[in-house]
């Protein structure tokens, strides 16, 4: 018993905590891709290396042009807004109506030339923004300041989204034509513009998760295989194209890696919560928060 | 048909014939090996060091070509990407060997390629020298004829760093072995493994109190549960493997995380790129152990062969050449350039005028010969191959690492004694971002 107690102690609440932090990282990167699926019925597997792309753009705006970390940021969304943009026009746009595997495969592909684009433009070595913030310990735990703002912008992302999506013309144009593709543009709308400014937002939400994620990370054409495939079955495990279910869904995740991570292997933590994944898609196949049908 | 024309038709086959076998003599004048060079040119592994390998084995390769090639051989290299998979590097091999049909291979950053890579070459016969990947896997109890590495083996990584802090402990840390917190940390691939196993071994032998053992993936995006864990063992000296972006992101979640220890013993790889992880880290790095083949503009000259002397010097000259604005030089050029230049010097030329030419019996044959004293070689060790029977068959038995330390931008070699340029600052001095005072 007593031995058993000893486990609850402060590395106990931190590593709680530096779950939920992680989970704040990871909802910040299945938000883009959720809102892509949710309305365009596309899943951007080249959505962590657009990603990549952003932090490459925040790497060269800071250490090559000089500017400061507040002023590149805005900047480095804008580009990977105008990149999910253009993914949109020139690869999603002319497949739209084609089998959903085609689209699949052509994003995949996009990932392949986005990976492969960074090796030949900026090499293979390792980057880094060289910015490195303060600590902030309490009471004996310490955490990241860089995770905390990672925190924080998923929060303000998550409700910003949503408040988008509620309460403007065009983010009511986007959840209509998310109900039903046909008939949105019976009704007037239109929907390539809608399609446009979605892509545009959903690469903006990349372009963000870049910007903290840079200051945590080194920067190489390979960073998003470590993102990639995680965001994308907390996605799932979320409900693809549910906001709510996929935020709940990377705190689900971050925990059991790390409190699994803690109590045995390092490496069991990510069993765990695979294996989560594997039996959660037995139960609820649609996705934790989906209503039983 | 008339006469005339068929005593034509004849003498124009029969020149024919004799200007193709004048042709084929042509060619059997001009001889020449074949050498596939494999490294990760692309992938993690490729900024990890990799690349660094491949510049210095094809500094060495240039250098034999521009002499003409060896003893009457010229020499033309094939270079292919592994772009940082087991797979891809398998399947070049295959197709090098096979298509481009060159008459051995060379290279090799992996481990994790290099076990699966040395298999299928010795199934095809072919010769493999190996001047990189360490891990004790690819030759242990595998008996393997046609597979040689110059290199250190794992195994050897590991204990002697644990040889380092034992002999010290006492005098730096005033703890006997038994006392000393040790912490082993890793990652999972067959490098990490294998080196983890050595610093394991060495850790028992001399009594050191293992409080945490624990392996992690390379590309794990989150080390946060490790940080904690050692928090809560409390090790004071930590033994770490690991690739670039892994260590980077350790030590950012320990500094972050609060973490406090004595001293940190890297094994080679990413920590042998001293540049990125000062561009990572910044200062953190100061005092940090690196345990690796000596860099061989490191080495006491005056303990080396003399006529290796000029090499070195331009070596480093093409690798400023080829990386401008480097601050330390990574001591991966000099490994692969001077193992490729103990292949061409020591194997290749005797295996051309002893044993008669380029096929892998005769570069195998050769190679087991090879007897290179101490000083031998750029990277201060001799050579002498394990030969058949032994249990780690192909292993350059007189190489050896050295445990070095960064200190303010410099690099000094603090063990073994014999090579020691300094003497090692141990515990981390008070006030720097890992120390408990």
């Amino acid at each position: 018993m007593q031995s058993f107690l000893e486990i609850f102690d402060i590395y106990l609440l931190e590593a709680m905590v530096n779950g939920i932090l992680l989970g704040g990282l990871l909802a910040l990167l299945a938000l883009g891709l959720n809102l892509i699926f949710g309305v365009i019925d596309v899943t951007w597997i080249c959505y962590a290396e657009l990603v990549m792309i952003g932090m490459y753009g925040m790497y060269f705006l800071v250490q090559y042009y000089g500017l400061s970390y507040y002023v590149a940021a805005p900047l480095a969304i804008v580009l990977v807004a105008i990149l999910g943009a253009l993914l949109h026009y020139l690869v999603i746009a002319p497949l739209l109506s084609a089998a959903p595997i085609n689209q699949l495969l052509a994003t995949g592909g996009v990932l392949f030339v986005l990976q492969s684009f960074a090796t030949v433009a900026f090499g293979v070595d390792f980057r880094n923004l060289g910015i490195r913030l303060p600590v902030l310990a309490f009471a004996d735990m310490h955490f990241s300041y860089s995770r905390l703002l990672a925190f924080g912008a998923a929060l303000i992302g998550m409700v910003v989204v949503y408040f988008f999506m509620t309460r403007t013309y065009t983010g009511t144009a986007i959840r209509a034509i998310s109900q039903d593709r046909q008939i949105m543009a019976l009704m007037g709308v239109d929907t390539k513009k809608i399609y446009l400014i979605t892509s545009a937002l959903g690469g903006a939400l990349a372009g963000l998760a870049a910007c903290l994620l840079v200051l945590q990370y080194d920067v190489h054409p390979f960073v998003g295989l470590s993102f990639g495939p995680i965001t994308f079955l907390i996605c799932v495990l979320g409900g693809l194209g549910n906001f709510v279910g996929g935020f709940v869904a990377a705190f689900v995740f971050a925990e059991i890696i790390s409190l699994g991570g803690l109590f045995s292997d390092l490496e069991w933590g990510y069993v765990l919560a695979f294996g989560f994944f594997i039996v959660m898609m037995f139960v609820r196949p649609n996705g934790l928060l989906a209503k039983r049908s | 048909m008339s006469k005339g024309m068929i005593a034509r038709l004849m003498g124009g086959t029969v020149a024919a014939i004799a200007a193709l076998g004048l042709a084929v003599s042509a060619q059997a004048q001009e001889k020449k090996i074949k050498i596939g060079v494999v490294y990760d040119l692309t992938g993690p592994l490729a900024g990890g060091g990799s690349d660094l390998h491949y510049l210095g084995a094809k500094i060495m390769i240039d250098n034999f070509i521009k002499q003409g090639g060896v003893e009457g051989y010229k020499i033309e290299a094939v270079y292919a990407d592994a772009q940082s998979k087991p797979d891809v590097a398998i399947n070049e091999a295959v197709r090098l060997i096979e298509q481009e049909k060159v008459d051995m291979v060379l290279g090799f950053y992996s481990s994790a390629q290099c076990v699966p890579v040395a298999a299928r070459v010795e199934q095809l016969k072919k010769f493999m020298w190996i001047t990189t990947c360490i891990s004790s896997a690819v030759l242990e109890n595998r008996n393997l004829k046609y597979v040689f590495r110059a290199q250190p083996s794992g195994s050897q990584f590991g204990e002697m760093s644990m040889d380092f802090i034992e002999k010290n402990a006492k005098e730096k840390f005033g703890k006997d072995p038994k006392d000393l917190r040790v912490a082993i940390i890793h990652e999972d691939g067959a490098y990490g493994v294998d080196v983890s196993k050595g610093n394991e071994a060495g850790a028992k032998k001399a009594g050191f109190n293992i409080v945490l053992k624990e392996g992690y993936a390379a590309t794990a995006p989150d080390l946060s549960a490790l940080v904690t864990k050692l928090k809560r063992a409390r090790p004071d000296v930590i033994f770490h493997t690991g690739y670039n972006p892994d260590i980077t992101l350790f030590h950012r979640q320990a500094r972050e995380g609060g973490l406090k220890f004595s001293a940190l013993i890297g094994h080679g790889a990413g920590y042998g790129v001293y540049t990125k992880l000062k561009e990572g880290l910044g200062n953190d790095v100061n005092y940090f152990y690196n345990v690796d083949p000596i860099s061989i503009w490191e080495t006491n000259q005056k303990s080396l062969d003399q006529k290796l002397l000029p090499l070195i010097k331009m070596v480093g000259e093409e690798y400023d050449k080829a990386k401008p604005g480097t601050t330390i030089r990574s001591a991966h050029v000099g490994m692969a350039a001077s193992n490729t230049y103990l292949f061409f010097t020591e194997v290749l030329a005797p295996a051309i005028k002893k044993h008669g030419g380029i096929d892998p019996d005769a570069l195998r044959k050769a190679a087991l010969e090879v007897d290179v004293p101490e000083g031998g070689t750029m990277l201060g060790f001799g050579a002498k191959f394990a030969g058949e029977g032994s249990p780690v068959a192909g292993q350059n038995m007189r190489a050896a690492p050295v445990v070095v330390q960064y200190v303010d931008d410099k690099a000094y070699v603090v063990w073994p004694k014999s090579q020691a340029q300094k003497d090692a600052v141990l515990p981390f001095p008070a006030g720097t971002v890992y120390s408990a005072k």
